[in-house]
């Protein structure tokens, strides 16, 4: 059984290693027994017949070492082919990790997408409501100036200090019974002795108004003098418009 | 084929050399030493050509048994690939 886990090699080595010592015993002993003319057959046989034995099995071993090389040979290409299946393998790992990559990414954004439609289900509003306020908001040109807004129109897309002089808070101040300023405009309505002229106008009707009053280069000046107004309440409006004009003045 | 087989088994043989070195002593020949060395010389290179042989740092069962297993490998790999490449997970439904 050791016999058998030697490996080719040290078998072959060491029956050459016998073959060798064998040989040149007996090539010792025959020169010895010819100078010395001492028959010893039985000896120098079996030495010979040793020799014959190891030169037999070291050519039996010559020819198992030739096909481990063939083998040997054999082995090396299934290796290759090995090596080749081993990167085929890699190259489809990295393919797969790729495709695994976007799909959880196309999942991901999809269950985003899902909420995002189920959010909206929820909340969802009525479009001609939407279309309602939508028309509101751009009716009053803040959205989009005018189609013949020129520079030099006193048309804003706020209310200007005219508009409020002329809304609510500014005729205020021309009621006879109102003394103090900071009224709430609801204590008149609510005395049911609101004037007409309080009643609230559009902005693009007062606009068209000041258009008409004032200067074409009008930009947010308090000093001029809208028809309609005496200096005291002018005063009180212009305290007002003060408060408020640093805002409408930045914004021109 | 059975003659090139024959003839490196008989390259392979030392006792031809042998034989002669017996001749010679036989003989009385001054060829004594000749053949001497010829033979060290043949067993010399009998040993760097063992040394160079590929494949015989095993014995022939181990060998046998690792090529048994690298044939496994390629199989075994061969039909991974095969099974994966043509795989289809996904059972595309009909719009």
């Amino acid at each position: 059984m050791a016999v058998s886990e030697r490996s080719t090699k040290e078998r072959l080595l060491s029956v050459l290693d016998d073959v060798e010592v064998l040989s040149r015993e007996l090539i010792e002993m025959l020169a010895i027994s010819r100078n010395q003319k001492l028959p010893q057959p039985g000896e120098e046989s079996q030495i010979l017949e040793l020799l014959v034995q190891r030169d037999g099995e070291f050519q039996e071993l010559m020819k198992v070492a030739q096909e481990q090389g063939k083998v040997h040979q054999e082995m090396q290409l299934l290796e290759k082919e090995v090596e080749k299946r081993d990167s085929d393998i890699q190259q489809l790992q990295k393919q797969l990790k790729e495709a695994e990559h976007i799909l959880a990414t196309a999942v991901y954004q999809a269950k985003e997408k899902l909420k995002s439609i189920e959010k909206a289900r929820k909340g969802s509003i009525s479009s001609e409501e939407i279309i309602k306020y939508a028309h509101r908001i751009s009716a009053s040109n803040a959205v989009c100036a005018p189609l013949t807004w020129v520079p030099g129109d006193p048309r804003r897309p706020y209310p200007t200090d005219l508009e409020m002089r002329s809304g609510l808070l500014g005729q205020m101040s021309n009621l006879p019974t109102n003394g103090v300023n900071g009224h709430l405009p609801g204590d008149a309505l609510a005395a049911g002795r609101l004037p007409d002229v309080l009643t609230p106008q559009y902005p693009w009707q007062s606009s068209d108004m000041s258009m008409n009053m004032l200067p074409p280069n009008h930009s947010n000046d308090f000093m001029l003098e809208p028809p309609g107004h005496n200096k005291e309440n002018e005063d009180d409006v212009e305290v007002m418009s003060t408060d408020s004009s640093s805002s409408s003045s930045d914004s021109d | 084929m059975a003659a090139p087989e024959q003839k490196t088994q008989e390259d392979c043989s030392l006792l031809p050399l042998v034989h002669d070195i017996i001749k010679c002593m036989d003989k009385d020949s001054q060829d004594v030493h000749q053949e001497l060395n010829k033979l060290k010389t043949k067993i010399q290179e009998a040993r760097e050509q063992i040394s160079t042989m590929p494949g015989i740092s095993m014995s022939p069962e181990q060998q046998q048994q690792q090529l048994q297993n690298v044939r496994e490998q390629v199989r075994t790999k061969n039909k991974l690939l095969q099974k994966y490449r043509s795989l289809c997970m996904f059972d595309i439904p009909k719009a």
